[in-house]
This record gives structure tokens, C-alpha cells and sequence, in this order.
């Protein structure tokens, strides 16, 4: 009986904590090139705010970050301080690859002595945005699969533990409106917290 | 050439006679012997009539079939409103410069960065070091014979 109150009680803080994680992701102000640019007008302009989604205190330190969103061609002299600011900051931590250069390379995959082919090669990451650069509406969608998968992911009995890496690519044929509408009904969906259905520990609702 | 171009040219021929003109570069291109290249260089810029007091750019060919590396400094005259391209040619077997790093301070920098892609060592250099690429990097990679195994070729067919 002890051990299906304790599941009971942290199935709910679990879907609490990552309801409030998700809603709370502070990125690293790290770029290096193209995507960095295309990232600051989704995240600073006021016409694409990421304000929206609960991400748009950009921390100029590591150890206050939660999401490094890597915007940008990582070289050879680049990678290890990348992997170093990734262990500078704090758990849970969570990583997104924007652009073809940070997934695999990109234009520098050939004939490239410096460019590294993917930042995979590097650190673990969540979830990957293709684009050259991606839209700014590609970016947050990105950011939606990511708060989707800290919802329904992590758990605090065993933190770590995560889904396989997801690229989150744009359906084809989609417009600039439809973007729109279904980020403006996801925000409308995703800004509840539901303790039912979403926790993959879900032992005490099968015994009740 | 226009008129302003030759004259010049007349001015640097006259402190260095072995000074010759790049036909058909586009701009105005002289070419200077490696070994009087300070010389010349000290000339366009101290010289009051000239005064080439900026450096543009400074940077490096490799032609390899001719086993030579082609050094290219862009300058500058504010004086002049004019830019003016001089090349030297080195042997590709001892790719030795004289440093030009004392008449223009930010060359230090600018051939810091041919050093580190080309291979090219300047002689009086301050501070010969790699720029962009780790320090304990092997080879030089714009070099047309530099070899990687990390790079991957694209097999067309």
C-alpha cells in the first residue's frame, strides 16, 4: 500500500514540475552565425516573441540556463567549448539543433576541415530544427515539441531519463496562417496543467 | 591606367626601379621582388606624396603549379583617394616573408591568419602564432596540397 501512495503522489508532482519546466525554459544567449540571427528576431522582435511561450529570459550565464538552443556552424575550436557550457549548466537541461549546420553539417559537409557534422557528434540533443535557418515559426515550433516532450517525459523518480531525440520539421504545404492558428490553439491547450492522461506512470489510475 | 595611376607609378619606379605592373589584373596592381618588398612598402607609406597609410588586406595564393605563393597587400592613400594592390612572389619550397608588421601595426594580425591557413612564415614577425585554428593543428589547410583525413570528398559521378 506504501508504495502505491508514493506512485500516487509523485505521478502528480510529476505532471506539476514539468508543467512548470516547461513553461519556464530560460535559453542560453549562445549563436555563432546565420541561425544566431534568425533566433534573436524570433526571441527579441516583438513581432515573433517567444514571450509567448514562457522562454524569453535569455541568460548570458550557463549556470542559470535551461535550454541551449544551438543557433549556428559549430567548428572543431568551437566544439569543446560548447560541450563545456552544455556541463556548466544545471539540471534537467535541454538541448535544441537549429539549421542543417548543427544537424549534420550542412553545406559544410564536404570539403570541410573544421566544420563538425552534426552537434550530436558532441553533446545530447532533444530536438532538431531543420532550416537554413528555420523560419522563426519552425523555431517555436520546435519549442512546442520540446514542451510537449517535458511534459509527458521526464519523470522525478527517475530524472534523465528521456525520448529519443525528435526533429521537428514543418509539415509540407503549410501556411504562414495555419502556423499561426495552430500555435494560437496549442497555447490555449498547453497552458493547463492536466494531471490525468499525460504521466506515463499511470499505476494508480489503472488500480482505481 | 588613368593619368593619376601612371604618375604613380612613375613615384614608385623611381625609389625601386625592379617595381612592374600586373597587366590585365582589373585594378591598379604592381608586383615588387620579394626582397625589396619593406623597402617599397616603407616608401608608399612615409613617402608625402603617396601616403598608403592604410592596409586594407593582406593575403595569400597558392599556385601550385608554378611552385610559388603570390602574397597580395591591398592599400589605401586617404591622401590620394586611391587604392593601389602590391604583389610579391615567393617560392613555394621556403615560404619565407619579410614581416611588414612594423609599418603597419595591423599586420600582425593579418599575416597571423595567412600564417595559420597558408604556412607562410613571416621573417620579424612580433607574434607568429596560429589565429583561427588550434594550436597543435597539423598543416595548413588552403594549402592546394594539404590533406585531411577528416575531410570527406564529394564523389561526383
Amino acid at each position: 500500500m506504501a508504495v502505491e501512495e508514493n506512485s500516487f503522489l509523485l505521478t502528480t508532482v510529476d505532471a506539476l514540475v514539468n508543467w512548470s519546466r516547461a513553461n519556464s525554459l530560460w535559453p542560453l544567449a549562445f549563436g555563432t552565425s546565420c541561425c544566431a540571427i534568425e533566433m534573436m528576431m524570433a526571441s527579441t522582435a516583438a513581432r515573433h516573441d517567444i514571450a509567448r511561450f514562457g522562454a524569453e529570459v535569455v541568460r548570458p550565464s550557463p549556470r542559470q540556463a535551461d535550454l541551449l538552443i544551438v543557433a549556428g556552424t559549430i567548428v572543431k575550436r568551437m566544439a569543446s567549448r560548447l560541450k563545456r557550457l552544455y556541463e556548466q549548466m544545471p539540471e534537467p537541461r535541454y538541448v535544441m539543433a537549429t539549421g542543417s549546420c548543427t544537424i549534420a553539417g550542412g553545406p559544410f559537409y564536404y570539403n570541410s576541415y573544421t566544420t563538425v557534422r552534426g552537434i550530436d557528434e558532441i553533446i545530447p540533443v532533444d530536438v532538431f530544427v531543420p532550416g537554413c535557418p528555420p523560419r522563426p515559426e519552425g523555431l517555436f515550433y520546435g519549442l512546442l515539441v520540446l514542451q510537449r516532450m517535458i511534459k509527458e517525459g521526464e519523470s522525478v523518480a527517475q530524472p534523465g531519463v528521456r525520448r529519443k531525440p525528435v526533429m521537428a520539421a514543418l509539415p509540407p504545404a503549410m501556411t504562414l496562417k495555419d502556423i499561426q492558428k495552430e500555435i494560437a490553439a496549442l497555447l490555449v491547450e498547453r497552458s493547463e496543467v492536466k494531471t490525468r492522461g499525460v504521466s506515463p506512470n499511470r499505476i494508480w489510475e489503472e488500480r482505481a | 591606367m588613368s593619368e593619376r595611376e601612371a604618375t604613380i607609378f612613375s613615384l614608385i619606379q623611381s625609389c625601386c626601379s625592379e617595381v612592374i605592373l600586373n597587366e590585365g589584373s582589373g585594378s591598379f596592381s604592381i608586383q615588387v621582388p620579394s626582397e625589396k618588398l619593406v623597402f617599397v612598402m616603407e616608401h608608399l607609406k612615409k613617402s608625402e606624396s603617396l601616403a598608403f597609410v592604410m592596409l586594407l588586406d593582406h593575403l595569400a595564393v597558392d599556385w601550385k603549379e608554378m611552385g610559388e605563393f603570390e602574397l597580395v597587400y591591398q592599400l589605401y592613400s586617404f591622401k590620394l583617394d586611391q587604392r593601389i594592390e602590391v604583389t610579391t612572389k615567393i617560392p613555394r619550397a621556403i615560404p619565407n616573408a619579410h614581416s611588414v608588421s612594423r609599418i603597419w601595426p595591423i599586420a600582425e594580425w593579418q599575416e597571423r591568419e595567412v600564417y595559420d591557413l597558408f604556412g607562410i612564415y613571416y621573417i620579424n614577425h612580433p607574434d607568429l602564432r596560429r589565429l583561427f585554428l588550434e594550436d597543435d593543428w597539423k598543416g595548413f589547410p588552403l594549402r592546394k596540397d594539404y590533406e585531411d583525413p577528416f575531410m570527406l570528398e564529394l564523389v561526383k559521378e
